[in-house]
């Protein structure tokens, strides 16, 4: 363990996250909200912070080995979880609470979208500014964090992808090659977030909001300006710019990226996550409408299909926004579009939950099962595309998916000793651990009404579902610190 | 597929069916209530069925192969569902309609114990007593099931009990190792049932309560002569009884067997699936007594434990018999016990849920994902009892975990569609799928309310959960058809 060197990396990254309280001192300037005081304030605590923790080894050389990844990852998020809350603790519009400022922070960093602030239409821009740019930095943290170090670390079968990701694969040498994937990844992500702002802006969003809105689309994490979400513009050209959008933030980024480089989409239709991730979008979608259409709730089925769309594609990718209350939808819909968050997007992507390739080489695994008990000496191989996947990574999707379900249902539990009812503890801890943002029952709309302790859990929670749980779950093991 | 031989088989377990008709006429005049005729028409009925099936076939005299194994097993428990509702729908005592006798005969024959009658005490001894027997013959079924047959059908992972099974390994010849093992085991099972029905007798019930409810114990069926179970009683000696022999249920037959082979309770502590299960049930109903200790719901630390421990079993073992509304209790409880529901018994017993051996072999799959993340290179496996079990029962179990799952959200969904609210679906779901009995919200005492379509479903699910969800899914696969 590099624990010197860790602590370096910690103070850089906490004086970089102090940059971040800038732009928002500008909005407040720009729209003279005369909010810009808690913004500023704040850049000067953390930069002092990081330069309290950066000076003593700013001397340490040295690279980062495997180990040493998994404690600034889960730093990384828990850190700057708490120092993102602190401009929210200062500032005396919204008043929050310790727990709401944490909350709210690390709700923003895992780019979940779960709020606790009602009336966020009548906060002041710098503050509204700065939720969505927690959440657009977030995303940015995510897309390193899928594409250039989960694979290396080998997290529930994901050495799946080590191969596949460009750049040098050295175990031992982390840093270069993280450079280099983050790089060309960001590029990929700010081009999107450009791309999706300028549609919002051309759609009839105002210049702010289609920015903000852009921000968190892309994250897929779900904040929004208003408290009525995308159904304050109430427009059917958002809505869809909003659903293609969040699709792509589902999709991986590496891939976008190699089509980007390669100037054409056949990239997209050779990637078998890819291409069961879009066919199962389709289906949910198909599904959703039929069945609104056959109860009614809307007047026609076109907007039957624009809602349903809409709600399928956010909950799927964990954006999170919403156009309608979804959870008082009729009979199975709202559990359905919950337990859909489980699925979640592609792999590197800036999506939640257990995502688009685990659960398909868990069901390829179980068709192989039903053809072996007819063929029982029959040697059949999990195959994806062809390609034929070595079982270290199949016996680390189980792994994966056991660790998964047993800390939903402990966590779950445990939200209904402290209080709350059945729904609302499923659909909160599900919310939270898919990094979704809405739920139904109590939490349906935000999560102020329930206990601190509650908020605490979710907190732990959405840390643990953006780190795909291993990660944290590691570093509580006597193996991991024994040398 | 040797489409004669099943048929002869069926005919045949028709016609021993049949003969289970005629201790409730036995019964019926004991205690002459007057309800004779019903059994007499019923065993009528059946056995010129059973003949019309195995007359033209009566001299197919091939071996089973295994494909014809997964078609017996699942005709078993279908027929014998539909024929043991003959009873009741013969007579109107009870009047019950047809969705409601064959539920009440599936839920009978899965040993699941959901009922859709009120006022049992009310009903003809002979019924009475013809539900409990149908309950135990249920729980011998399943016992070859367990022992004899999914092992050699590799349901699952299951295969890890192919060595260790006793009598010779034959894949292609069924019929001779499950006779013979079958025998062995359901001598361990009946002598069980006996010492069972003397310790009722001994701990003040009833002669006729005594045999019948050993019956329901042994076989962790649920069903009772009474409204509100072994509540009625309001005995400790009664409940802890119940608590031994409902244990003894959930443990592996084949286990019960060894120790009387050898008359020794060595062998009980070798296993490590029976240490696991004894481990679970001592926690949970650790958990469980200290809430409702904390909670209030009980004055004294021993009624909590005396309460909670009955309820921890009952659900765990998947028998259903309740001592008090454990629906109603405090916080996380219900839930969490419902949640128990899902581990269920050792495999080889007559308990329902996904077996401790496979909820322990994710679990160590779980832990080996974790030490390989520390040691990248290291060669860790999953161990049990110091054999090392290869990566293709891991593969066979998470393939289970995952179909098993998705089973049970699509059908919650779809109970949901029916009308019934989240809470009340998702546990009716879970006691239907892990064949327990009692679940929360409407269908916390009796499925009496739920609508016909949810019955068949629910009905639909115990048959799944009870084959293990393969056995039964296999045959909607084309390539179990191709020739």
């Amino acid at each position: 363990m590099n624990l010197r060197m860790v602590q370096k990396i910690l103070g850089l990254m906490l004086a970089m996250f102090s940059l971040t309280m800038l732009p928002p001192v500008g909005v407040a300037l720009f729209y003279a909200d005369g909010h810009w005081q808690p913004f500023a304030i704040s850049f000067a605590i953390i930069a002092a912070v990081a330069a309290v923790l950066w000076l003593p080894v700013r001397a340490e050389r040295g690279d980062l080995r495997l180990r040493d990844g998994f404690l600034v990852v889960t730093l990384f998020w828990v850190c700057l979880g708490l120092a993102g809350a602190t401009p929210l603790l200062i500032s005396d519009q919204p008043t929050l609470s310790f727990t709401d400022a944490v909350f709210e922070a690390v709700s923003g960093f895992t780019t979940t979208g779960a709020t606790v602030i009602i009336g966020l239409d009548r906060l002041p821009m710098s503050i509204l500014y700065y939720r969505q740019q927690i959440q657009w930095f977030g995303g940015m943290g995510i897309i390193v964090l899928a594409v250039a170090l989960l694979p290396v670390l080998g997290i529930g079968g994901m050495s799946l992808y080590k191969a596949e990701t460009p750049g040098p694969v050295k175990d031992q040498k982390l840093t270069p090659r993280i450079t280099q994937t983050a790089k060309a990844l960001w590029t990929v992500y700010v081009l999107l977030t450009v791309i999706c702002a300028i549609c919002y802006y051309l759609a009839g969003m105002s210049l702010f909001d289609a920015i903000v809105h852009a921000y968190s689309t892309l994250a897929t994490s779900g904040f929004s300006t208003h408290d009525a979400s995308f159904a304050y513009f109430d427009s059917h050209v958002i809505d869809w710019i909003a659903i293609v959008f969040m699709f792509l933030g589902g999709a991986s980024f590496a891939l976008h990226f190699t089509v980007l480089r390669q100037r054409a989409l056949g990239a997209y239709l050779r990637d078998p996550e890819f291409i069961a991730y879009l066919k199962m979008v389709l289906a949910l979608i198909a599904f959703v409408t039929v069945y609104h259409i056959a109860a009614g709730v809307f007047p026609t089925a076109l907007s039957a299909l624009r809602h349903g769309a809409f709600q399928v594609i956010s909950l799927l990718t964990g954006t999170g926004y919403v156009t309608t209350g979804f959870a008082h939808w009729p009979g199975a819909l709202p559990v359905l579009l919950m337990l859909i968050t489980f699925i979640g997007g592609c792999a590197g992507s800036t999506t939640g939950g257990m995502k688009v390739i685990r659960w398909l080489l868990v069901f390829k695994l179980g068709i192989n099962e039903l053809k072996r008990l007819v063929h029982p000496s029959a040697e059949i191989p999990v195959k994806i595309a062809d390609r034929f996947i070595p079982t270290q990574v199949v016996t680390g999707v189980s792994g994966f998916f056991a660790i998964y379900l047993i800390v939903f249902g402990v966590l779950m539990l445990l939200l209904m000793i402290i209080g709350l009812d059945q729904v609302t503890a499923w659909s909160a801890m599900a919310s939270a651990l898919n990094n979704i943002g809405p739920a139904l029952g109590e939490v349906a709309a935000h999560f102020q009404n329930i206990p601190d302790s509650a908020k605490w859990v979710c907190i732990v929670a959405m840390i643990a579902g953006r780190l795909e749980i291993f990660t944290l779950v590691l570093l509580l093991t006597p193996d991991f610190w024994r040398r | 597929m040797n489409l004669a031989m099943v048929q002869r088989i069926l005919g045949l377990m028709l016609g021993m069916f049949s003969l289970t008709m005629l201790p409730p006429v036995a019964v019926s005049l004991a205690y002459q209530d007057g309800h004779l005729q019903p059994f007499l028409e019923a065993f009528l009925i059946i056995a010129l069925l059973a003949v019309v099936l195995w007359f033209p076939v009566r001299h197919a005299q091939r071996d089973l192969r295994l494909r014809d194994g997964f078609m017996v097993v699942a005709l078993f428990w279908v027929c014998l569902g539909l024929a043991g509702a003959t009873p009741f729908l013969v007579t109107d005592v009870p009047h019950m309609s047809f969705t409601d006798a064959v539920f009440e005969a599936v839920s009978g024959f899965t040993t699941t114990g959901a009922t859709v009658l009120t006022g049992l005490e009310a009903l003809p001894k002979s019924v009475l007593y013809y539900r409990q027997q149908i309950q135990w013959f249920g729980g011998m079924g399943i016992i070859v099931l367990a022992v004899a047959l999914l092992p050699v059908l590799g349901i699952g992972g299951m295969s890890l009990y192919k060595a260790e099974t006793p009598g010779p390994v034959k894949d292609d010849r069924l019929t001779p190792r499950i006779a013979q093992t079958a025998k062995a085991l359901w001598a361990g099972y009946l002598l069980l049932t006996a010492a069972c029905a003397a310790c009722y007798w001994l701990a003040g019930m009833g002669a006729f309560d005594a045999v019948v409810h050993a019956f329901t114990t042994m076989s962790t069926g649920g069903f009772s002569t009474y409204d509100s179970g072994l509540a009625h009683f309001g005995a400790a000696a009664v409940e802890y009884v119940a608590i031994v022999f409902m244990l003894a249920g959930g443990t592996n037959f084949a286990l019960h067997f060894l120790a009387l082979n050898r008359r020794s309770l060595a062998g009980y502590f070798r296993d490590a699936e029976f240490r696991a299960y004894l481990g679970i049930l001592a926690m949970l109903t650790l958990v469980v007594s200290c809430g409702l200790y904390f909670t209030g719901r009980y004055d004294t630390p021993l009624e909590a434990f005396r309460y909670g421990a009955f309820q921890v079993v009952s659900l765990q073992t998947s028998t259903g018999f309740v001592t008090d509304d454990f629906a109603a209790w405090a916080g996380a409880l219900p839930a969490l016990l419902m949640l128990a529901t899902f581990i269920g018994g050792c495999a080889g017993s007559t308990g329902g849920g996904m077996k401790v051996m496979r909820w322990l072999l994710v679990s160590k799959q779980a832990v080996v994902e974790l030490r390989r993340l520390v040691h990248p290179r290291g060669e860790i496996v999953v161990r049990l009892a110091k054999r090392p079990v290869g990566d293709r029962i891991i593969n066979a179990v998470t393939a289970f975990f995952a179909i098993y799952l998705m089973l049970f959200g699509g059908l919650t969904l779809l109970l949901m569609a029916l009308g019934l609210d989240q809470v009340s679906a998702w546990s009716a779901m879970a006691t239907s799928l892990n064949n327990t009995g009692p679940a929360l919200g409407s269908v916390a005492a009796n499925f009496a309310t739920a609508p016909d379509a949810a019955k068949w479903v629910c009905a639909f699910a115990m048959i799944i959960g009870r084959l293990e969800v393969f056995t039964l899914v296999v045959l909607f696969t084309p390539d179990f058809w191709r020739r």
